[in-house]
């Protein structure tokens, strides 16, 4: 390297100028990512949505007419799937840099409310720029917590039984409404012996399908603020669950593992499985066979204890644009086109507006539509309570140690009972 | 480092400067040198020390990311050793240390003491071992052993030939962490290389001499190479362990991030994971992470302390 003054003094120079273009940089980035208004007027909001390629796909058809009709609003899209999604959101509502609007569910309602992450959309509505009117089924009382509006529902769905077609007719039984939990799985036992497959994929691990037998018996996995049942409960429910997958009417854990992402079911591992209505529509494409929706199993042959569940959009509480942010959520849950973009992807369309729009044309759409209408028309749809604050992180620990227990590496009781601990200190995060 | 070292002696010789001239100059190099350097201190104290020093901080609080947080002095530190699944957590993690380590490094001198001999092609085969150190972390490779130790796949349907049924490893509370071994095993390539470079610093007319008084190529691998590679020995085990301790993207990866079934691959940085970002409870997380480290010193004390009993430095012998 020269050492003469001249270049010297260039060379300190140009050192000094390296490191304020890499301080400024750094700069930049640190504080990057917020939405803004350009000098046109022109707004930017980031939408956030979880979801497979298809979602993605007609999402931005929706977005691209958005922009259309509203050309001084521009959407950012931001998608993952479902655990990457709530990860990235926690880190980014930490850091006060959450998307403007986004997808959310009931589990995480209370939660980011507490954190003081969600805008009441309800101020936004009473400004004219957000309508409330229209959706079906009572289903708005899904996005309400405490007397504040901050989900709007944009489907609607419950948790069903898919079941196999073929499997089912193949070993003669009938999934029929009103069925007990006896007569399904005496339906599994008639399936094992007829065709030698699971009849079930391991339904002992699914919280939501918990919460609806406990429902059945008067009570609810979750309470405001706690859980609604004993560890003796889930314990009977673990013990019965583990007797029949070492009876073979569930289908071994191990092989359900492997076939991840793909359901078992989907995989030919077992004739049935207990999940939300609109995954049915996935199962189509990913196996071999055709599927249906069959009723829950009740306890005393009329109440499923079912509710109507929905996905829903909510805003962030410190977007620059509440205005845009309201105007956008309108435009997606009331917008008839948008409704037969999405078809029942996110559950059965929420408004009339875009109920009416979507015409079910594939077996499919239309079964779920049908299965929706069956569980509304039998009136015995119970109301949904926001779960607590937590209620993701206990969700995640059922699965966990449902799956312990089927793999026989717990006890039904320790595992009940490390769920209680988990769940207590989930509440207090 | 030459900048500085230079800049006072050259230009005394040529212009005959006055020292408070040289002085000044050799200020101004330093600060040119500081100056290049900054990009990187910056980088150091922003992203590196800055971090550091606030998880340590961290370990003391209860930490949700939105709520301030708040001092609560060793609780993170004694829920965390009572907590089951931390210390399941932490048997895994030894568990896999322990495996993945010795078989790592027993397989790493095999291959190095084969390339060590000239023999044709010997570059190709040299790359070729090596490939897969470079490609392992990577999450796509996660997904291929995913995929190669699944049921009914290759490995699977190779067991059963022999009369083996597990029904693949990735779903087997019991097999799955054999299945993060292997791929362990398999990016054997950078201890290799050193074990290689090693191996070429033993001298030659040590082996002449031994195989004239008669040793067979057992006894000369026990008497003269193992001694002479043990400084090489020594650093590719600290370095391997320090390496399986940190363990994570194969885990996560290849469990489908849920680190199990069963929890079976729950290893400690997993856990972590899990608690700080799933969790969010980021006051656990900084403490089990303060605890690593000091766990994997404790592990680097012991190993220098025992290479007084096993590693031979030829400068100590003289």
């Amino acid at each position: 390297m020269g050492t003469s003054r001249n270049v010297e003094r260039r060379t300190i120079l140009k050192a000094a100028g390296a490191t304020a273009a890499t301080l400024g940089l750094a700069a930049t980035t640190g504080c990057g990512g917020d939405s803004d208004s350009s000098a046109d007027g022109t707004v930017t909001l980031r939408y956030a949505w979880w979801g497979g390629e298809p979602r993605t796909i007609a999402i931005k058809k929706t977005i691209a007419l958005f922009e259309k009709k509203y050309p001084k609003i521009k959407i950012k899209p931001e998608f993952t799937d479902y655990e990457a999604f709530w990860e990235k959101f926690q880190t980014q509502a930490s850091g006060g840099n959450p998307p403007d609007v986004f997808q959310n569910a009931v589990g995480f309602l209370r939660k980011y409310d507490k954190r003081g992450v969600l805008l009441d959309l309800k101020t936004q509505a009473d400004a004219g720029n957000l309508s409330l009117d229209n959706f079906r089924n009572g289903v708005l009382a899904n996005g309400q917590v405490d007397g504040k509006q901050i989900g709007i529902p944009v489907g609607a769905n419950t948790m069903a039984l898919v079941i196999d077609l073929k499997a089912f007719k193949k070993a003669g039984v009938e999934a029929k409404f009103g069925w007990t939990w006896d007569e399904y799985f005496e339906a599994l036992q008639t399936i094992q012996d007829k065709l030698k497959i699971a009849g079930d994929t391991g339904y002992f691990a699914i919280m939501y399908l918990y919460d609806l037998y406990l429902r059945q018996n008067g009570k609810a996995f979750f309470t405001d603020s706690d859980l609604g049942f004993t560890e003796d409960d889930l314990t009977q429910w673990w013990t019965d669950g583990y007797k029949r997958v070492k009876s073979g009417l569930v289908a071994d854990p191990k092989k359900i593992e492997q076939v991840k992402p793909k359901s078992g079911l989907s995989a030919g591992l077992a004739a049935s499985e207990f999940t939300w209505d609109n995954f049915s529509i996935r199962y189509e494409g990913e196996g071999e066979s055709d599927y249906g929706l069959a009723p829950i199993p009740t306890t005393d042959g009329k109440d499923t204890g079912q509710y109507l569940g929905s996905l829903m959009l909510s805003a962030f509480a410190g977007t620059k644009h509440p205005k845009e942010a309201a105007q956008f959520i309108s435009f997606m849950v009331h917008d008839p086109e948008v409704g037969k973009i999405m078809g029942y992807d996110r559950g059965i369309l929420a408004t009339t507006e875009q109920y009416d729009a979507f015409k079910p044309a594939d077996a499919n759409n239309k079964g779920v539509a049908a299965y929706e209408n069956e569980v509304a028309k039998a009136g015995v749809l119970g109301k949904i309570t926001p779960h607590p604050s937590g209620a993701d992180v206990i969700e995640a620990a059922f699965l966990r140690l449902g799956g312990e227990v089927a793999q026989g590496k717990s006890k039904p009781a320790d595992a009940a009972k490390a769920l209680f601990s988990e769940a207590k200190a989930a509440f207090a995060g | 480092m030459t900048l500085v070292k230079e800049a006072p002696v050259r230009p005394a010789k040529k212009r005959s400067a006055a020292p408070v001239a040289g002085r000044r100059g050799r200020r101004r190099e330093n600060l040119a040198g500081y100056l290049f350097m900054s990009p990187w201190i910056a980088g150091f104290l922003l992203l590196t020390a800055g971090p550091m020093i606030a998880s340590l901080y961290y370990a003391f609080t209860r930490y949700n990311l939105f709520t301030p947080p708040e001092w609560v002095g060793f609780d993170n530190f004694t829920t965390m050793f009572q907590d089951p699944r931390w210390q399941k957590s932490v048997e895994v993690t030894l568990k896999y240390v322990v495996v993945a380590t010795p078989l790592k490094l027993l397989l790493a001198l095999g291959v190095a003491l084969l390339l060590a001999q000239k023999r044709r092609g010997q570059g190709l085969y040299r790359a070729a071992f090596y490939m897969p150190s470079l490609i392992g972390a990577s999450v796509s490779v996660g997904f291929v052993w995913r995929a190669l130790f699944s049921d009914d796949a290759i490995v699977d349907r190779t067991q059963k030939i022999f009369g083996v049924d597990v029904g693949g490893w990735i779903g087997n509370p019991d097999y799955v962490l054999y299945s993060l071994v292997a791929l362990s095993i398999w990016q054997f390539g950078a201890p290799m290389v050193i074990f290689l470079a090693g191996l070429k610093q033993v001298p030659q007319e040590l082996y002449e001499a031994a195989e004239m008084d008669g040793a067979g190529p057992l006894r000369r691998f026990w008497n003269i190479t193992l001694p002479m590679i043990s400084p090489v020995l020594f650093f590719n085990v600290l370095l391997e362990s320090i390496h399986a301790f940190q363990v994570f993207g194969s885990a996560y990866v290849v469990s489908d991030t849920r680190c199990g079934p069963a929890d079976a691959t729950l290893v400690y940085t997993c856990y972590l994971y899990q608690k700080g970002f799933k969790e969010a409870q980021m006051g656990f997380a900084s403490a089990m992470a303060w605890s690593l480290v000091v766990a994997v010193a404790l592990v680097t004390a012991v190993l220098f302390w025992s290479q007084k009993k096993w590693v031979h430095y030829e400068e100590a012998a003289k």
